[in-house]
């Protein structure tokens, strides 16, 4: 058989069910989003921009789930980078028991993001969730919140549950990243009198530019995407105090049925996911190459 | 880094950090089980404070209803994770022995999948497996959950196959050997413990994965644990027990390779993002 041939054969399957699965149904998309809606009677005419125009400058809703989203990838982000980097510096000092403490951190990667919504909203239940109870338990009753049921709130209590959830991914990319930083560096400002704090502070921290810029990247992928976490904790209210571009979506095609809209949601947030992963692979081929 | 070397306050100061550390990520965890050990009276009496009388009446209960859904996504996790990793050994392999014109851009289009948040594909996803028959079927999510688990493979078997020497490959194909049989005699073999990794991230991923078993079932014949789990919270009011004994169930699988394979699953981890 022709060498061109076998080598079409393996990739065969991955061209075409990526080919099918993502291109075709992403140009699907962005030609569904330009389409009018009927109703029962499905899809209408071609009207190009008119869904996108509506989305920005009619729907509210709409407007308030992107502005969400980025509310809430910004703070959970600030407080996992810095958080991931402590952790992963903390199993680095090489103290008894570092192994049971590196995977207390990453246990929350393991947990699908149905069951820690599960338990989140247990935990934060006004009347007897764990926090409150445990709060009133040590004379802190006054502190006690209404948390995710609350409007004012619900965002907060998702940026705690993001963090939860996330934080160890950061907390492994960074400990890899300072294993990595060579020994010979260590040893030289050891050899200066540097203290053990001064040996993070001025050699090792400096030298996490690419982790942090890794898990940036994948974290802003997840906060565009994560649903369910979402879905089944506040369920994007009360009102539409948290809900995002993701919750959005679902409920535009799913919950009222108006496909157009909800494949130009969905094409925003492909339009997204480009703009996040393209400066991310562009640096790191520069990067490595 | 030398611990020891540190003053005995800031060892204690760092004790106590990561005392607070470890209550904010296991208290959940703790809520989770302690919940999920209590009759209902028990619960109805004291939700929060710490089990008195724990019962596994709870896990019967919920097992009772997340059974078929559990059992569906064992299926459907081992079936989507063996064909995706088996799809993106075999374009791995190509992309990183086989050279041609366009193939790096053809990589870069198949990796970049990854990246894209599945809303962007959801309307024509349904139509399309409504249309082929298959949805509220297990063969549907299968096919879904390997089809968007290329990408991934596709890179993880590619940082794993590239460091296999250019010349190794060579020296086959001036003994005749064919592309077909260069992969099963050098790349499968050398590439095993890469299974092993990719193995991993993808059946955590997909047993994990929530929005494509919503959406593409609908009744418990099909529909994958993580799915009834969430519907189990709709069924009884004051069950909170039971919500959480299925919620725990469902994890099991996870929960036992992380804590027997940390090694393998860290390394899926950073292959899939660290490296490009």
């Amino acid at each position: 058989m022709k060498k061109s041939v076998q080598i079409g054969f393996f990739l065969l399957p991955a061209v075409a069910l990526t080919g099918i699965f993502i291109y075709y149904f992403a140009g699907w998309s962005a030609w569904a989003s330009m389409l009018s809606w009927e109703g029962l009677s499905g899809f209408g005419h071609f009207i190009g921009l008119q869904n996108y125009i509506d989305l920005f400058t009619k729907d509210f809703v709409f407007r308030k789930g992107l502005i969400n989203t980025l509310i809430l990838s910004g703070s959970f982000i600030a407080v996992t980078l810095p958080l991931g980097l402590l952790n992963a510096i903390l199993i680095d000092l090489g103290l008894k028991g570092k192994k049971a403490f590196r995977l207390i951190f990453l246990l929350p990667l393991s947990f699908s993001f149905v069951v820690s919504a599960t338990m989140w909203v247990w935990m934060f239940a006004p009347q007897s969730g764990t926090i409150n109870t445990l709060l009133r338990g040590i004379g802190l009753g006054a502190l006690a919140q209404p948390w995710l049921t609350s409007s004012s709130q619900s965002l907060l209590g998702l940026v705690i549950i993001y963090v939860w959830q996330f934080s160890g991914f950061a907390t492994l990319v960074y400990f890899a990243g300072i294993s990595s930083v060579r020994t010979e560096l260590l040893e030289a400002a050891e050899v200066d009198g540097a203290t053990t704090f001064q040996k993070y502070i001025r050699v090792v921290i400096p030298l996490q530019k690419i982790p942090t810029f890794t898990v940036l990247f994948l974290l802003l992928m997840y906060a565009l995407r994560v649903f369910d976490l979402v879905w089944l904790t506040t369920g994007g209210g009360p009102g539409y105090s948290s809900e995002l571009l993701a919750t959005y979506m679902w409920r535009v095609a799913f919950n009222r049925n108006q496909f157009a809209d909800g494949a130009a949601i969905g094409f925003v947030m492909f339009i997204l996911s480009a703009l996040i992963v393209i400066p991310f692979v562009v640096k790191m081929r520069g990067d490595t190459s | 880094m030398n611990f020891d070397q540190l003053s005995a306050p800031v060892r204690i100061g760092i004790y106590l950090v990561l005392l607070a550390l470890s209550l904010f990520y296991l208290l959940p965890i703790y809520s989770l089980i302690n919940t999920s050990l209590k009759s209902e009276q028990e619960l109805a009496s004291s939700p929060v404070s710490p089990v008195q009388n724990p019962t596994f009446a709870a896990y019967k209960q919920a097992f009772g209803k997340i059974n078929q859904s559990f059992l569906n996504s064992v299926i459907m996790a081992l079936s989507a994770t063996a064909l995706s990793a088996i799809f993106g050994c075999m374009s791995g392999y190509i992309f990183s022995k086989y050279k041609f014109k366009g193939s790096n851009v053809l990589f870069f289009l198949i990796i970049i999948g990854f990246y894209i948040a599945p809303q962007s594909i959801l309307i024509p996803l349904v139509r399309f497996i409504g249309s082929l028959g298959l949805y509220n079927t297990l063969f549907g999510l299968i096919l879904t959950h390997t089809a968007y688990g290329i990408p991934i493979t596709t890179l993880l078997f590619y940082n794993y196959i590239d460091p296999i020497p250019h010349s190794l490959i060579e020296i086959a194909q001036i003994d005749g050997a064919s592309v077909f049989n260069i992969f099963t005699r050098i790349i499968l073999p050398l590439s095993l413990p890469g299974f092993a990794v990719v193995g991993i991230f993808q059946f955590t991923n997909i047993w994990n994965e929530f929005l494509f078993g919503l959406t593409l079932t609908s009744g418990k014949a099909s529909q994958p644990v993580t799915v009834a789990v969430a519907n189990l919270k709709g069924t009884t009011v004051a069950a909170w027990n039971v919500h959480m004994a299925g919620a725990f169930i469902s994890i099991v699988p996870v929960l036992l390779i992380y804590i027997f394979f940390l090694r393998l699953v860290i390394k899926g981890l950073l292959l899939g993002s660290v490296k490009e």
